[in-house]
């Protein structure tokens, strides 16, 4: 039996677009199942014999009519958790939310997403996690620094993209600061001028051994730094804890243990 | 003519109306400008003058509020307004983790440590020959709003020894927390301490402004309190108790009834005491905690493991390894009261008065009653499945989802999270068990004590090791 690879671009836009071409083709051609046809979100080192690869071009009209569907039928949690395992960073994920959304628009089932046992459900739900996770770390571990021009500077790095769930977060936690938010790992920025909608830049030069933090910034990163040490009880230090509720990689951009 | 007239008049007036939404923006711009420029200024002063002082200050009082346990900033979800700093999140949120593995969610401090107290267990008795030191409320407030922009805290937990009375430390509690919430509009999370024998009035007031109250009970039972905290008695710590949880009843009904009422103390109270400094037994402490849920309607009780801070004829010997062990059964156990509809008298009762040190309660109780044992997955009650060792919360409840639409096996349950290691001894799916296992407390406490169960703290950390082969209350009344 001969399948199908739709290739599409690493962004919700672009699987989305990959879901509405892949129903496309299976009309089209007469495919008798959707287990026939797969989302990759690159080009495999190798092809497959008796398959057929096709490049998806990321189409914002058609991506956007996906998640009416998906938002409409499925509802919004789904929706959601969707766009949640399509931040992830695995890369069978566009295949996986494909065939959730395939097999949730079957039945109508809003939900789909407590249906653990199907294997595709389940990978959808532990990329979501996955991202989930990788949020509430940012919420938590995000550290920002003030600039001598008052505004407010964080670097991060994430493994699943979830900058975009991350700035309304902040956003409406602190209305009235400039802040700008940036992840190394994408290159892309989310910026929030105070009192005013939060957006997204991408593709921006930024050397980092140009900022200049304000005078106060260094007295407060040792005032927390301070408080950290302190609070600690010696009769309980229990570095095995603390290094699992709170792992290593995330140190690098956090103030309190950073070297002075 | 007439008709002309009027027109011009009401565009005349919408005019004027113009003028004065427009000056009202502007003034409200300046008005705000002015006000972000009051805190930075009073950043700078905090720079050039204060500084020093200030990171001598934050030292000595964070040491001084190190012991109390609460550091959570669950309970209340609370957008911004768009206009102010700050918001509150039901989960709560961690922003780091001590070297101890204590989580560190709030600026937790003392805004004194004086005392004119003199609680045998406390290092800041009025005996003992320490650093004093009191923060302002100006302070207090700069802290919390820097710290909290540079997203190092989920909001402030403040403290205080006693100065000259209860009523005097109380109100000092109130104009901080009045400032942070008028003058520095903060929005964030604050838990404050209610000081037992103040004037109710003032804890009254300041449950508006706060988030979480707590009152300490600091020791289970009375008698434990009468020996170790003279100047403390059972019944002024109860009373600002129930006065808050009475307030949270009718605040309820307020907000209810005038949608704008402010709300009194929305996360809930909590309590904590410390375990291991007086004999009771896991039976008494668990009873008193199930009575303060039950009867003052507490979010939290915390438990604290006695840490020896000072020397005292009262006191274990400070050198007394802290009961770490037991301190986790007894927060296992309340997370069985809490989530799992569990009742005191299920685990433990008059002739078994400590838990079990080798096996959680969970595991213990179903130990002792095999006879509910197995469950069938497919059809067992939620309630029934939350009682399985190795089920959780959430296995249960995904449990339940995914079963209305196909029935679940072994590999099923897999996925949900479900720990097979130790569940497989007490279900069946679809009538079958997994392995064929005996239905035998012997055999089960063996395959189960071969897994080694994970504890938060290092198998050969010291404490864990001693209280394996002691029961660290008993060996606390021998000290005593």
């Amino acid at each position: 039996m001969e399948e199908y690879v739709l290739i599409c671009e690493d962004t919700m836009e672009g699987m989305l677009t990959g879901v509405y071409e892949a129903y496309q083709i299976k009309k089209e051609k007469g495919i008798s199942s959707h287990d026939l046809i797969h989302l990759a979100i690159a080009r495999p080192t190798m092809n497959r014999l008796f398959t057929q690869y096709y490049d998806v071009k990321s189409d914002q009209i058609k991506a956007e009519k996906v998640i009416d569907t998906i938002r409409r039928v499925l509802g919004e949690q789904t929706y959601y958790r969707v766009c949640m395992a399509m931040v992830s960073c695995f890369e069978d994920k566009a295949d996986t939310v494909y065939h959730t959304i395939v097999k949730g628009l079957m039945t109508k089932d809003k939900m789909i997403m407590d249906r653990l046992q199907e294997d595709c459900v389940n990978a959808t739900f532990r990329y979501a996690r996955a991202s989930e996770n990788e949020l509430c770390h940012m919420k938590q571990f995000l550290r920002f620094s003030e600039l001598d021009n008052g505004l407010l500077y964080a670097k991060i790095k994430t493994k699943q993209h979830i900058l975009p769930f991350l700035m309304p977060h902040f956003a409406d936690r602190l209305p009235a600061d400039n802040f700008l938010i940036y992840d190394e790992e994408t290159g892309t920025f989310g910026l929030h001028p105070q009192y005013k909608q939060w957006y997204l830049v991408e593709g921006v030069d930024f050397e980092e051994s140009r900022i200049n933090y304000s005078a106060v910034e260094e007295e407060y990163q040792k005032l927390f730094q301070c408080f950290c040490n302190t609070i600690a009880i010696e009769a309980r230090i229990n570095p095995r804890l603390q290094r699992s509720m709170l792992p290593l990689r995330f140190r690098s951009t956090m103030t309190e243990f950073k070297k002075v | 003519m007439l008709c002309n007239f009027a027109l011009l008049q009401i565009r005349g007036l919408l005019a004027v109306w113009g003028i004065i939404v427009e000056y009202l923006e502007k003034y409200k711009n300046s008005d705000h400008n002015f006000f972000n420029m009051d805190i930075s200024c009073s950043n700078i002063a905090v720079q050039t003058t204060v500084r020093k002082g200030l990171l001598d200050k934050l030292r000595i009082l964070t040491d001084a509020a190190k012991y109390d346990v609460a550091c959570t900033s669950s309970g209340v979800d609370r957008k911004g307004n768009g206009r102010d700093m700050g918001n509150c999140v039901a989960a709560g949120i961690c922003h780091s983790f001590s070297a101890d593995g204590r989580c560190i969610s709030l600026l937790k401090i003392l805004m004194s440590n004086e005392c004119v107290y003199d609680c045998k267990y406390c290092a800041n008795r009025k005996s003992n020959d320490i650093v004093r030191a009191t923060f302002t409320p100006d302070e207090i407030c700069e802290l919390t709003m820097n710290f909290y922009r540079r997203n190092y805290i989920e909001g402030l937990f403040l403290s205080s020894g006693i100065i000259n009375n209860p009523s005097y430390t109380m109100e000092l509690i109130y104009h901080t927390l009045y400032k942070l919430r008028n003058v520095y509009r903060f929005q964030g999370y604050v838990h404050v301490k209610g000081i037992p024998g103040s004037d109710p009035r003032l804890i009254q007031q300041t449950g508006y402004l706060a988030d979480r109250m707590s009152v300490n009970l600091e020791l289970p039972t009375a008698q434990g309190l009468e020996k170790l905290a003279p100047n403390k008695h059972r019944k002024a710590i109860l009373t600002p108790m129930r006065q808050i949880q009475n307030a949270i009843v009718q605040g309820k009904h307020e907000v209810a009834v005038y949608k704008n009422a402010p709300a009194f103390v929305p996360a809930g109270q909590s309590t904590q005491m410390i375990i291991g400094a007086t004999p009771e037994s896991d039976y008494q402490i668990m009873s008193v905690a199930q009575g303060l849920y039950d009867k003052f309607a507490m979010k939290r009780v915390f438990y604290s493991a006695y840490v020896g801070v000072n020397e005292d004829k009262e006191l274990p010997a400070v050198c007394t390894a802290s009961p770490l062990l037991r301190e986790h059964r007894l927060y296992q156990a309340d997370w069985l009261l809490r989530f799992y509809q569990f009742r005191v008298e299920e685990l433990l009762n008059e002739k078994h008065q400590n838990f079990n040190v080798l096996l959680d309660p969970k595991c213990d109780w179903a130990l002792q009653h095999l006879e509910q044992f197995p469950v069938e997955i497919n059809r067992a009650e939620y309630t029934m499945l939350l009682r399985v060792p190795g089920i959780g919360v959430k296995s249960a409840q995904r449990i339940c989802k995914a079963r209305r639409s196909a029935p679940l096996d072994f590999d099923g349950l897999k996925k949900i999270g479900v720990v097979l290691k130790r569940a497989l001894y007490f279900i069946t799916c679809n009538g079958k068990m997994m392995y064929n296992t005996k239905i035998e407390e012997d055999y089960i406490t063996r395959n189960l004590l071969a897994e080694h169960e994970k504890l938060p703290f290092d198998k050969d950390f010291v404490t864990y090791k001693q209280l394996s082969l002691f029961d660290d209350s008993q060996e606390n009344v021998q000290l005593l």
